[in-house]
């Protein structure tokens, strides 16, 4: 029986494969699997190339995977655009329309050798049970459902929610179509079982996307503002927003441009509400002035950034990672704030909640280093018990210091109790301007590097928040792995593979990226000699970022590479062999006598 | 919301000493704002008031009010931050031409089509002071400074007819030649229900030409209720505002006799209508459970 | 310099001795701006001569008060600063960074020559009486004060031909 399945759709815009890989998923969730599931277009609005990835699985899905284990083409000429999203290898079902006049020993991919082929009057199919040929991504969730054993009861179910508006003969011309595929499936059984197996437990499963998480985890936090502007990959995290936080007395502003977009929810912050907004590389540019007046103002602001392909308008629906800089070096002058990444759909709850956590509690911006992978992936998750996150509040003046308020005190913490518009005796002036302790402006280069200090030193406990990090593996594995952001999600399926092949490798994910946790990583390299940084990024930043303040070991480097070209766990394993290797070789040679 | 009839300007001022040179028209627009908040009477502590940098932003630090000195041309955005995260609080700008106009400009018109309830002030003196006297965007054509020094070659912007054409249910100009008639302007501009905009021809006196200053000031204005004119017809301060650079009309120009409603006020509508549909905070993820 | 709401046909002594008192505490204290303003900017004469002026203008106001007191005791004040504007007080245009005393002179000759007008200008709406009797006087003090500051520009020399404006740095950019 199966336990992993990960199926590759293609067709064009209008055939309707996303819209079935949606149906596919939810089918998924409600049956209790764990999924995820991603979507590539061409660059046409509707209608060019578009396909999807779904990969299903008893246990949670780490990543999404390498090689298909089906794949199904609707036309050869869209579906050979998705090479690097749709890669075919020996072991994959291969499914496709028999309208396209392609035998099934000629399909068009070159060099390969797929374990089975099918040519299905998918649209003959779907004109005979509907009287047109739109129904073809039906049928295709009939063959799926009936080839894998899976999610039968859930495509009808989700079929009746969705058509309930459109009719019964809709529905049932839809359900014919669904029937169809099973049917075929029947009568062409595949050579090699690949049936599902079944979840035993199947339970209550969520299934969201890391931008509508992210924007859930703000309402939970109690977030009460949102400005931004319209960007790929997103505007998700507004959109949501804009339905839900009027509920909670909060308000959302779509403002004219991204620099409007911070400016309003830094004036929401200096009012007192906890506050945010998103963006992607292009707007972090934009706003990065209003972040410096955050970082000297001391506000609380949550920054979430999804990282496309870069620089400049790059790709904006491809994921990267090559923000980091920006994240952490953005701005004049001296400026320090915490950068947080997530790794998973779930995990973006955890982080953004720690995001408001640290704003409030630090009064200062912090950005949340996302991408288009994670923000935009479906997943169907296990429930998240909120029960078990505390929501902090920023430190607000008493009675005895409003007596005397000076709203920047030079505190031992770095931390000064911060009043907002509507406190009596509160009253303060905020400025972008050096200032002393009251606010007044100031020019005076003591009191500048008083206030500087005190910026950073409040920071300073982050240092130690060993709980932002996640080690996995043997703690004394002499190779490691490191990664963050989505890659990481490969990188622990890598894990899987390296230790069933006996390496001994330890894995470190860092949720917090900046100020960087010095103890945390001289503690996992003690043991390490050799490894790889493993990042979606040309420069390879977190590895670069590591070594301006840390010595790391010989052996370490960089597995990186830009975006549009994700990670498979398999070749890392692979890559990570070689770097023992020629780390193996280097010492034998240093070990040769001199000729 | 409490209101203290018995507030004086004085309790307006701050202990922070301006740095505006002396003779510099931000001290008159400073103290008819004074008299204004007294007899407007909100407490300081409800006010905020927000500007980006030049000169004339340096203003809220000489208010007892909350104040935000933020960046260069986004004080709009984040005084309508404020107020719609807190629509309670009574929420002012202010800022010199280039910081509004120049690099503030592409926020101006969203301000006012959003119908936001704060006033926002504009000391118009037609040039860059904090930064030693370059080209503004009212600069007229023709004029010279350090950046034009063979004559400006662009026409200047016009902030009357610009924030009239955008739509603003208030637009007054008033200047520091006239301290009554400029607290009375800030005043009215203040209790407005709705975006307000007040252009002050607040004169340069280390940058400004003679002609600019407030003794010139006080022969040339022509106090638009004087010519009779009826601040309720559109038409009528539109044609009178195209006389920017030209004639000094003070007063108020526009003044839309049925205040649409503010963004704030249905914000708080959208709220409270809202409300009852939330789920619990600890229970948001049920958003995404699958059935 | 102008008053709102004031009806001069209708006013009582109470109000226009309370208005009197207003009208040189507005005078003072700006006065007392001008000289945080010379001070700050580098003009210590002229910084003293409005320090001088702020205490002639606290000792009218203190003499007016006192027979406010004297007369009416604690009865409510019923006008307020809110109703002066600039009548005795310099306007804020007549002071400038380096103004000699001279002209900081004749800025306080051209305050009291409007605080003149001003009680002119009043005198003539009001019909008769205690209040007509008590702005004529505060007019002749007007004169009085106008003569004294004449005096003193007289025994001051003429400004030097070179102004401090000439030598001073340029204005920074901040």
């Amino acid at each position: 029986m199966t336990r992993d399945l990960i199926i590759g759709m293609a067709g064009s815009g209008g055939d309707g494969i996303v819209s079935a890989g949606e149906s596919l998923i939810a089918a998924c969730a409600a049956e209790g699997y764990h999924a995820i599931m991603t979507k590539s277009f061409g660059s046409q609005i509707r209608g060019g190339e578009s396909s999807c990835r779904v990969r299903l699985a008893i246990d949670p899905v780490l990543n999404p995977g390498g090689a298909l284990d089906v794949a199904v083409a609707l036309n050869w000429e869209d579906f050979l655009k998705f090479g690097a999203e749709l890669p075919v290898g020996g072991e994959t079902v291969v499914i496709y329309d028999s309208a396209t006049g392609v035998p099934p020993e000629k399909v068009p991919l070159t060099g390969i050798s797929p374990s089975e082929v099918f040519a299905v009057p998918i649209g003959e199919m779907a004109r005979k049970a509907t009287g047109t040929d739109k129904a073809k991504n039906t049928v295709v969730l009939g063959l799926l459902s009936g080839w894998f054993g899976i999610v039968r009861d859930g495509v009808m179910k989700g079929m009746r929610k969705k058509l309930a508006k459109k009719g019964a003969e809709v529905l049932e011309a839809n359900e014919r179509a669904f029937q169809a595929g099973i049917d075929y499936a029947a009568a062409h059984p595949l050579r090699t079982s690949r049936t599902m197996e079944k979840p035993a437990r199947p339970g209550v499963k969520l299934l969201t996307d890391g931008n509508d998480i992210c924007a859930a985890a703000a309402i939970f936090s109690g977030c009460q503002f949102f400005g931004g502007y319209p960007i790929t990959p997103s505007t998700e995290v507004m959109q949501l927003l804009t339905r839900e936080i009027w509920k909670y007395g909060g308000a959302v502003l779509q403002a004219e441009d991204e620099i409007a977009g911070i400016g309003a929810a830094l004036g929401a912050s200096f009012a007192g509400k906890k506050s945010m907004t998103a963006t992607s590389g292009p707007g972090m540019s934009l706003k990065t002035e209003v972040l410096g007046l955050a970082s000297i103002a001391e506000l609380p602001l949550v920054i979430v950034n999804v990282q496309r392909g870069g620089p400049s308008t790059g790709m904006p629906t491809k994921s990267e990672q090559s923000d980091l800089f920006q994240a952490v070096f953005s701005g004049h002058g001296d400026v320090v704030r915490p950068v947080l990444a997530p790794t998973t759909v779930s995990d973006t709850f955890d982080v953004t909640v720690e995001a408001f956590n640290l704003a409030e509690k630090y009064q200062t911006p912090v950005i949340v280093l996302s991408d288009q992978e994670i923000a935009q992936r479906k997943e169907v998750i296990d429930p998240i018990d909120t029960s078990r996150f505390t929501v902090v509040d920023r430190l607000r003046p008493n009675d005895a210091e409003l007596e005397d308020y000076a709203r920047f005190r030079l505190t031992d913490s770095g931390v000064s109790p911060i009043s907002h518009p509507g406190l009596e005796g509160g009253n303060y002036l905020g400025a972008g301007i050096e200032h002393n302790e009251q606010g007044d402006p100031t020019a005076s280069g003591a009191m500048h590097a008083k206030m500087t200090a005190k910026r950073f030193r409040k920071l300073d406990p982050l240092r130690e928040r060993t709980d932002l990090f996640r080690i996995e593996g043997d703690p004394e594995a002499p190779l490691a792995l490191i990664s963050w952001g989505s890659t990481a999600g490969v990188c622990r399926e890598a894990l899987q593979l390296a230790r069933a092949e006996r390496l001994k490798v330890k894995l470190l994910v860092p949720y917090l990226l900046h100020p960087i946790a010095e103890g945390v990583y001289r503690r996992f390299f003690e043991s390490v000699k050799a490894g790889l940084v493993v990042e979606q990024s040309y420069q390879g930043q977190l590895y670069r970022l590591l070594r301006t303040q840390l010595d790391l070991p010989k052996g370490l480097r960089p597995f990186c590479r830009t975006g549009a070209n994700p990670f498979r766990p398999r070749e890392v394993v692979d890559t990570l062999r070689e770097a023992v290797l020629s780390l193996q070789r280097s010492v034998e040679d240093a070990r040769q006598p001199q000729e | 919301m409490t209101s203290l009839p018995t507030l004086t300007a004085k309790d307006f001022k701050s202990d922070l000493k301006p740095i505006w040179c002396p003779g510099c028209g931000d001290f008159g627009v400073l103290q008819a704002l004074y008299r204004a908040l007294a007899a407007i009477g909100r407490p300081p502590h409800e006010i905020a008031f927000i500007s980006g940098i030049g000169c004339s932003s340096r203003i809220p630090g000489y208010t007892t009010a909350y104040g935000f000195n933020s960046v260069h041309g986004r004080a709009l955005p984040i005084a309508q931050g404020i107020k719609l995260a807190r629509p309670e609080l009574l929420v002012l700008a202010a800022g010199g031409d280039g910081d509004g106009f120049s690099i503030g400009g592409g926020h101006v018109p969203h301000a006012i089509r959003r119908n936001i309830d704060i006033t926002y002030i504009v000391m118009d003196n037609q040039i860059y002071g904090l930064t030693k006297g370059q080209l503004s965007p009212t600069s007229p054509k023709g004029l010279h400074t350090v950046t034009s020094g063979y004559g400006s070659l662009e026409n200047p912007i016009n902030p009357l007819l610009y924030t009239l054409a955008y739509g603003a249910p208030f637009v007054a100009q008033g200047t520091p030649a006239d301290m009554a008639g400029l607290a009375s302007i800030l005043e009215e501009a203040i209790r407005y229900p709705g975006f307000s905009f007040v252009n002050v021809q607040s004169p340069c006196v280390t940058y400004g030409e003679e002609c600019q200053q407030v003794k010139a000031q006080k022969t040339k204005m022509k106090p638009l209720a004087s010519l009779g004119h009826d601040a309720s017809n559109l038409l009528s301060a539109l044609d009178l505002s195209r006389s920017y650079g030209t004639e000094l009309y003070t007063g108020v120009l526009y003044r839309n006799p049925q205040p649409p409603p503010s963004m704030d006020a249905q914000v708080v509508e959208r709220q409270q209508r809202l409300a009852q549909g939330a789920l619990p905070r600890e229970r948001i993820l049920d958003l995404f459970v699958q059935k | 310099m102008t008053t709102k709401g004031i009806d001069f046909g209708k006013l009582s002594l109470k109000d226009a001795l309370d208005l009197a008192v207003l009208i040189e505490e507005e005078a003072r204290d700006r006065y007392e701006e001008f000289v945080d303003q010379m001070r700050q900017h580098r003009t210590p004469e002229a910084s003293r001569f409005f320090a001088f002026m702020a205490g002639n203008e606290e000792k009218h106001r203190a003499e007016l008060a006192e027979r406010r007191g004297e007369l009416f005791e604690d009865q409510p004040v019923a006008v307020t600063r809110e109703m002066v504007f600039d009548v005795e007080a310099p306007e804020y245009d007549e002071a400038r960074a380096f103004m000699t005393v001279r002209e900081a002179l004749q800025a306080a000759f051209r305050a009291e020559k409007k605080a003149y007008a001003f009680f002119s200008d009043a005198l003539r709406r009001i019909p008769g009486g205690d209040v007509k009797v008590l702005f004529e006087e505060l007019r002749q003090e007007e004169i009085e004060h106008q003569r004294l500051v004449l005096a003193e520009l007289e025994k001051t020399p003429p400004d030097p031909s070179i102004r401090q404006d000439d030598v001073a740095d340029e204005p920074a950019a901040l």
